[in-house]
């Protein structure tokens, strides 16, 4: 088979054996998650409690959709967005603002994947036309994006009793129903990226640019396509943030970098590039929201969970290097 | 003979303007010229609005103005007072919510004889314009205190306060203060009912603790809370809507952020209103302006003992309704005749 068949052919391009692997990152997080969830219910029984369940996903429930974007730009060889605090915001503003004009609540949505998708494709147009490296290029566009969010606002927050303000109170199945479409964008992406002809080919540029390059896969087009998908699932992510958030701030987001990093790399996603699994976004980022929980459960104050992830996240990128250093998928 | 000509037509081009530029110096030295270090916290639209109303102020009275941002930033607010110096300034003002670099703002201004007037934290070098946040943290505290005794007879399941550690002595002042007054109305309310979690003073970023700190005490369903400001408090109410717990919360805040508007949470009970976007309005009266008349007033440093004291306003949301938000309480401020307070304009307790 050759290296264009390879690409263009459907979950094919992993052994059994390494897909085993592959999944051997997930039954260690799932591993330590539910020896988390043992400890803590062993100190303290009432953990295991539908409170508990209800604060960890409303957690997860953003993370996980700015983990989807950020999986995408890693697994394409892009590294990190490290713009995706401002692009958030930026797409939480204008959800706002159509809220506040009464625009129904599915163009809020996609007044705010818009948004994100445009904050996305400006990157990529910056990436790709300076040929600069994405990390600084988000970086900058971060501080750049947050200047102009504080001249746009310095308080915003969706109307009471309005639609999107209900979506972030309610209840789904007993879970909240912003943790839904997080679910089902984890499954839906994690199924079609090794499936489909537009992921593999985000895979293959961040697995071996020059191959990919020789096999006639445009880098430019790639790589606009993956900052602007990654940049819509910022924008959605906007979506879920407003909806709960309450009133926020151009820098109420910046938190939530850290966790969403240290969800991509705990899933396995290579910051290099060209290896992961999104399903594992899952149990990375349900471990990483259970932290804090369990944390004050314990009886320490949630800002201590700073410690305990940074020390996670130092782990899991020694893990990475060490997978790449020795090939193992 | 050309070489000459090159010279002086080089000496007249450097002359000629340098001798502009000293006459607009002079005339420039003449006005008086007041700093403002704005707080620079992104958390609330109040640190730019104390900004905007210093300097309408100063240019009611003819004065140059010179506003820098402390970014919140205990080194920054440090390098912002040398760079006053450098500038001349003939006074400062400033809001410096990291106060750790006061001590060093202090020596450094008193060395260049430049007075300073500190916003809310006290400073023994500096004029004292402000709050007594302890004072408001009481009044705050006996009003949530009045809620709890009538609606649950002094018998919470929680009472949570919303810190701001990085707010310093005024975060102990203002969420203490709430305690006291509290306990002063409902003394019996035991220990291990009083709770606290870190919410940054903001409604957003406080939220995942907030959610924490409520699925660790799964049996309590009325709640009352406290906090550093409006913003922290009604991180734990948002937090309490979406775990379903909200029937019973009810917050009282602090600055008064979240209180007017079209906007209001329903269990946000009531604030404590400082009207920290007039501040300027007392500093200038009673220290600035007396200053730039030659007429210095003696250092009053402590918030018991101020140079000029600004009064809380205890409010419900009820009687907030009658409040406008602040974008007019500053449009009607500039209008109202010099040294009238946002207090004295909008208070409705006085």
């Amino acid at each position: 088979m050759s290296l264009d068949q390879r690409l263009e052919s459907p979950a094919r391009i992993l052994s059994p054996g390494m897909r085993l692997q592959g999944w051997g990152t997930g039954l260690t997080l799932l591993a330590v998650w539910l020896l988390l969830i043992a400890a803590t219910g062993l100190y303290r029984p009432d953990f295991l409690s539908h409170q508990t369940v209800l604060a960890v996903s409303f957690t997860m429930s953003i993370v996980g959709v700015m983990a989807i974007g950020q999986g995408l730009v890693a697994i394409s060889g892009g590294f990190l967005d490290l713009s995706q605090p401002a692009a958030l915001i930026a797409s939480s503003l204008v959800a706002v603002r159509l809220s506040e004009a009464g625009i129904p609540f599915a163009f809020v949505i996609l007044g705010a994947v818009l948004t994100g998708m445009a904050w996305g494709f400006a990157n990529a147009v910056i990436i790709v036309g300076a040929k600069l490296n994405p990390v600084i290029v988000t970086l900058a566009t971060n501080f750049i994006g947050l200047a102009a969010l504080y001249f746009a606002f310095q308080l915003a927050e969706v109307p009471l009793g309005s639609a999107i303000h209900q979506f972030g109170r309610a209840k789904l199945f007993g879970l909240p129903a912003i943790w839904w479409p997080m679910l089902a964008l984890v499954l839906v992406v994690g199924f079609l990226i090794p499936r489909t002809r537009y992921g593999r080919r985000a895979i293959a540029v961040g697995g071996n640019r020059m191959a990919a390059r020789a096999r006639g896969i445009s880098l430019k087009v790639t790589r606009f396509a993956i900052f602007t998908a990654a940049g819509g699932f910022v924008g959605f992510a906007g979506v879920l943030f407003c909806a709960t958030s309450g009133p926020f701030n151009p820098s109420s987001a910046n938190a939530l970098q850290l966790n969403v990093i240290a969800g991509v790399i705990l899933a396995g996603i290579s910051l290099s590039g060209g290896r992961g699994n999104f399903w594992l976004l899952l149990l990375s980022v349900g471990f990483l929201s259970t932290i804090p929980t369990a944390l004050v459960f314990f009886g320490l104050s949630s800002d201590t969970q700073s410690i305990f992830q940074g020390l996670i996240l130092i782990s899991a990128v020694a893990f990475d290097g060490y997978r790449a250093r020795r090939g193992i998928p | 003979m050309l070489r000459i000509s090159k010279r002086v037509i080089t000496t007249m081009a450097l002359t000629v303007p340098l001798a502009f530029g000293v006459a607009w110096s002079a005339n420039a030295a003449e006005k008086f010229k007041l700093g403002m270090a704005v707080g620079g916290n992104t958390c609330c639209d109040w640190m730019k609005a104390q900004g905007d109303v210093a300097r309408a102020l100063a240019e009611k009275n003819g004065w140059d103005y010179i506003e820098l941002s402390n970014n919140n930033d205990p080194a920054i607010a440090l390098k912002n007072a040398r760079i006053f110096a450098q500038e001349g300034v003939n006074a400062m003002i400033q809001f410096n919510g990291q106060p750790a670099s006061n001590p060093a703002i202090s020596q450094a201004m008193n060395a260049a004889k430049i007075p300073v007037v500190t916003y809310d934290i006290a400073d023994p070098g500096m004029y004292f314009v402000g709050i007594d946040n302890l004072a408001a943290g009481i009044a705050g505290g006996e009003q949530l205190g009045k809620v709890i005794k009538e609606k649950w007879a002094c018998n919470p399941d929680l009472v949570v306060s919303a810190e701001g550690a990085a707010a310093g002595i005024v975060n102990e002042w203002r969420t203490g203060g709430m305690r006291t007054g509290l306990k002063k109305i409902c003394p019996d309310i035991p220990a291990e009912k009083w709770v606290s979690f870190e919410s940054q003073g903001d409604a957003a970023v406080g939220l995942p603790a907030a959610r924490d700190l409520l699925a660790a005490h799964p049996d309590a369903k009325k709640m009352a809370v406290v906090g550093l400001n409006d913003g922290g408090v009604l991180s734990l109410i948002n937090a309490a809507e979406q775990l379903g717990r909200a029937d019973e919360v009810i917050g009282w805040g602090q600055d008064g952020a979240f209180i007017t508007g079209d906007n209001v949470n329903p269990h946000l009970a009531g604030s404590v209103f400082y009207f920290l976007e007039g501040y300027a309005v007392y500093a200038i009266r009673d220290v600035i302006a007396p200053i730039a008349a030659g007429n210095i007033p003696p250092l009053k440093a402590a918030a018991d003992n101020p140079a000029s004291r600004v009064e809380p306003c205890p409010v419900s949301a009820e009687q907030a309704k009658a409040v406008p938000a602040m974008a007019e309480r500053v449009a009607k401020l500039l209008e109202a005749p010099a040294g009238t307070t946002a207090y004295s304009l909008f208070c409705p307790n006085k």
